[in-house]
């Protein structure tokens, strides 16, 4: 019972993610996900095959955009494996 | 801001450096996008772009020449 968890950096985390999906939730009205190709010391984003949702009071947007980079400043959230929203929320 | 691009590359900053040249789409935080041909940027996302186009839904300015985007706008 004396087993200690090795501590998880954040970076080191978002790192192992690389090549895989992540879901990333903005500060904003707004959700990417797609594959991480990359990112930097800022958490600014590569993202690829990218499916881009913004939430109106129309209800709930799609886009597709095929390589992105996305500026850390407003980024909130990051989901490794991350399905994205659906629309029931 | 969100840059459109279509080679695969890794890094922020060599996805930046693959992309110069190119045509893009930044977006601004207010929705706004600008449509144009990347020219240089910089290490605060500040970018020059040509022959661009602003677009707010539909179409609303044209520009030619440079144009100028301050890197605190992006989203």
């Amino acid at each position: 019972m004396s087993e200690t968890i090795p501590p998880v950096l954040p970076l080191e985390l978002v790192d192992k993610c690389i090549g895989s999906q992540i879901w990333v939730l903005m500060k904003t009205d707004k959700e990417f996900t797609g594959i991480l190709r990359g990112f930097d010391q800022f958490v600014n984003m590569v993202l690829e095959d990218v499916s881009e949702y913004e939430w109106t009071s129309e209800g709930l947007i799609r886009t597709h955009l095929d390589q992105i980079l996305l500026n850390g400043n407003n980024i909130c959230v990051l989901i490794p494996g991350g399905a994205g929203p659906n629309e029931t929320l | 801001m969100t840059t459109q691009g279509n080679i695969e590359k890794r890094s922020p900053a060599d996805f930046l450096k693959q992309v110069v040249g190119k045509p893009v789409v930044v977006k601004l935080n207010s929705g706004v996008e600008y449509k144009g041909v990347l020219a240089c940027l910089d290490g605060y996302m500040n970018i020059a772009m040509e022959q661009t186009e602003e677009h707010v839904g539909t179409q609303l300015k044209n520009k030619y020449g440079d144009t100028f985007i301050r890197g605190n706008n992006g989203k």
